[in-house]
């Protein structure tokens, strides 16, 4: 089995709804894409696994929110959680903002303190939370009842796994973005060799993309093959 | 929005990896003024964040769009709303009448009485806020509305505002939650305008506060609002409350803002029974221009018990996904759409969960909830057990008596009457029966 794919640190493309391959996950998608442009729920609640994209749909919310003259921003509270929660102040006078992974600062007092007040102030300024968590929001070990009930009072979806067939179709779309032609054969064996959620396939495409370009060859299963015993 | 950096952006978004650019570049909101282009940061972590990381890469953008006359970038603590609301107050239009008329209420205008849905659960609390919005200051100073969160306090308190401004357009209201009063508070000591600040609260004609139990362990704001609220009342101007409890249960609380608060009428909100939830629940899809029937009201109403927040959100994800399906709302469509929600509940609520529960409120074993013992002490908890887990869960009467021991299903249609009845003539078995059902359902 290969060992875990390091990853590549290049800029990502653009991550916007039009590149965003929904699959089960099209009502989210499109409830997102509303609410980011203020014509849905002001209150979206998206969870499900890790590698589902939704760290994408929060991106892609931003950019939409933006082109359509609100202004945005996204608190990746995963990577600024140790900020404190100062950095949620004064957010609410923007028109969209987005809170990926709050699960994890679910039961942090501090942070659930200044979350509840966000949360009041942006319904009273009639501006949109778009949020992301593992778990739907009973199962959030969140402590303060006030801000769990709110969690649950908007439209909560959740984001549902792809199957090999969309995850398939998915990556046969980012190659052709790439410019990279990526046969149903070698997209299996990309499936059933290495780690299987998006974040990880993409990834590791964009790898094969630098590595087929280096070494000039096709995308085959032999290269594929020497290239992951070579990263190994 | 300036046209300048509407053209930065999109370069500085083509150059950097996407959550790196909307956690700190696309917050910025952007005012140009003569030779400077000001970037508003929402707060000081933003702030420095970009001038530590991202300053270079925006003047060199900035000056690559505008190479005769790049202008300055300023970063600056702000927004544009906030800077508006400034302008506003700075330069109140002529005519109108007194300056403070330029103070928002924060009133939400969608709350009112005639889309506040009435149950045995709430009424004494609608009919009070009815009667201080009809004689403001005049007929219960305060009135203190508490109960579980999620169950219309705020929908009753802002009722009364947009009451008060029907019959007087010319009130002073202001409605706002009691985190913002305390922090409002905290801004005019570091500002030197304590006095404003005491000055404008004082005199409005109703304040009307949320969720007072965050002012618990707070005495700098307990000491201002003590003596707000003894001046407002002084002057018979209305004071309304809400709390998540009884004045006299808030830990942290002054003991005399605790008896201040119980003067007028403290009244209770209590979770809606199923006809007030599907009530509500019709209610709310009228007002979203849906037609619900009402097997499918009853289904919702009876699969969702804790409180009217989850109850809507609920509704929401029925009618988003008819929305995005363009399916008929059937019982089947809502019990597909609701399917996690479901699954999730029943994971968490099951007859075995029940009985720990009941045997943890009532501190009896649970062995003995099983046993054949009859003692009063068990027979009770054995009976609530058994109601709530026919309430509760989807099993059928002879499943439940055969988890129960081995009962025969007479006994637990009998407990469940007999809870019935006891919930209707003995209060403080309904209380434990409340609490259990709300620790049951959260």
């Amino acid at each position: 089995m290969a060992q875990q794919i390091p990853l590549h640190f290049a800029v990502d493309p653009l991550q916007t709804f039009e590149t965003y391959w929904a699959g089960p996950n099209a009502e989210a998608a499109e409830a997102a894409r509303r609410s980011a442009r203020g014509e849905g729920d002001t209150l979206l609640y998206l969870w499900g696994d890790t590698g589902l994209g939704k760290t994408h749909l929060v991106n892609a919310a931003c950019r939409e929110a933006f082109h359509n003259g609100r202004s945005a921003a996204c608190l990746p509270l995963a990577l600024i959680g140790e900020c404190g929660p100062a950095v949620l102040e004064g957010m609410e006078n923007q028109n969209l903002v987005c809170l990926d992974d709050i699960d994890t600062i679910a039961g942090r007092d501090d942070w659930e303190r200044q979350l509840f007040g966000l949360f009041n102030a942006m319904r009273d300024a009639g501006n949109t939370l778009l949020i992301t968590a593992t778990a739907p929001p009973a199962e959030l070990p969140v402590a303060l009842p006030d801000l769990k009930t709110r969690l649950a009072w908007g439209l909560v979806l959740r984001l549902h796994p792809l199957t090999d067939e969309h995850k398939l179709a998915a990556l046969e779309r980012r190659a052709g973005m790439l410019g990279l032609d990526l046969s149903p054969r070698v997209g299996r064996f990309l499936l059933s060799h290495c780690r299987r959620d998006m974040a990880s396939l993409q990834a590791l495409l964009e790898e094969l993309d630098h590595a087929s370009l280096a070494a000039k060859r096709r995308l085959t299963v032999p290269f594929i093959k020497g290239y992951l015993e070579d990263i190994a | 929005m300036s046209v300048l950096w509407s053209h930065c952006i999109s370069k500085l978004e083509g150059e950097l990896p996407p959550q790196q650019f909307n956690t700190w570049i696309r917050p910025l909101q952007a005012v140009e003024d003569g030779g400077e282009l000001r970037l508003l940061a929402p707060n000081r972590f933003v702030l420095d964040w970009v001038k530590q990381h991202f300053i270079g890469k925006i003047e060199e953008v900035v000056s690559e769009q505008n190479r005769d006359s790049a202008p300055n970038v300023v970063l600056e603590i702000g927004s544009r709303a906030a800077e508006a609301a400034q302008m506003r107050s700075a330069n109140p239009p002529r005519k109108t009448a007194p300056a403070r008329k330029q103070v928002p209420n924060n009133l939400n205008s969608a709350f009112i009485f005639g889309n506040f849905v009435e149950g045995k659960s709430n009424q004494l609390a609608k009919a009070a806020s009815l009667q201080v919005a009809q004689n403001v200051g005049r007929a219960y100073n305060p009135l203190f509305i508490y109960g579980g969160v999620g169950l219309g306090k705020t929908h009753l308190m802002h009722a009364i505002g947009n009451e008060i401004l029907r019959g007087n357009p010319a009130a002073n209201i202001v409605y706002l939650h009691s985190e913002r009063f305390v922090s409002d508070m905290v801004k005019a000591l570091q500002h030197n305008a304590i006095n404003a600040f005491k000055e404008f609260y004082r005199t409005v004609d109703a304040l009307l506060i949320d969720d007072i139990q965050f002012f618990a362990g707070k005495e700098r704001s307990q000491e201002e609002f003590f003596h707000t609220f003894n001046t407002l009342l002084e002057n018979k101007h209305q004071v309304v409350l809400t709390c998540d409890r009884y004045p006299k249960e808030i830990k942290g609380l002054e003991e005399r803002l605790k008896s201040r608060f119980g003067w007028g009428l403290p009244v209770a909100i209590e979770p809606p029974d199923l006809e007030t939830r599907v009530a509500i629940l019709m209610s709310k899809a009228q007002q979203s221009g849906i037609d619900l029937s009402p097997e499918v009201a009853f289904f919702i109403g009876k699969r969702i018990r804790s409180n009217i927040r989850e109850l809507e959100g609920a509704l929401r994800r029925v009618i988003a996904n008819a929305q995005f399906t363009g399916r008929p709302i059937t019982l089947e469509f809502a019990k597909e759409a609701l399917r996690d929600l479901i699954a999730l509940q029943d994971r968490m609520i099951n007859v075995e969960n029940i009985q720990k529960t009941v045997s943890e409120y009532f501190k009896i074993r649970q062995a003995d909830l099983l046993s054949n013992k009859r003692t009063r002490s068990l027979t009770r908890p054995r009976q609530i057990a058994m109601a709530l887990s026919k309430e509760l869960t989807s099993h059928s009467l002879p499943e439940i008596g055969q988890m129960f021991g081995g009962r025969d299903h007479t006994t637990v249609l009998h407990a469940c009457r007999k809870v019935q009845e006891l919930k209707e003539s003995d209060a403080r078995f309904m209380e434990d029966f409340s609490n259990l059902l709300r620790i049951l359902s959260n």
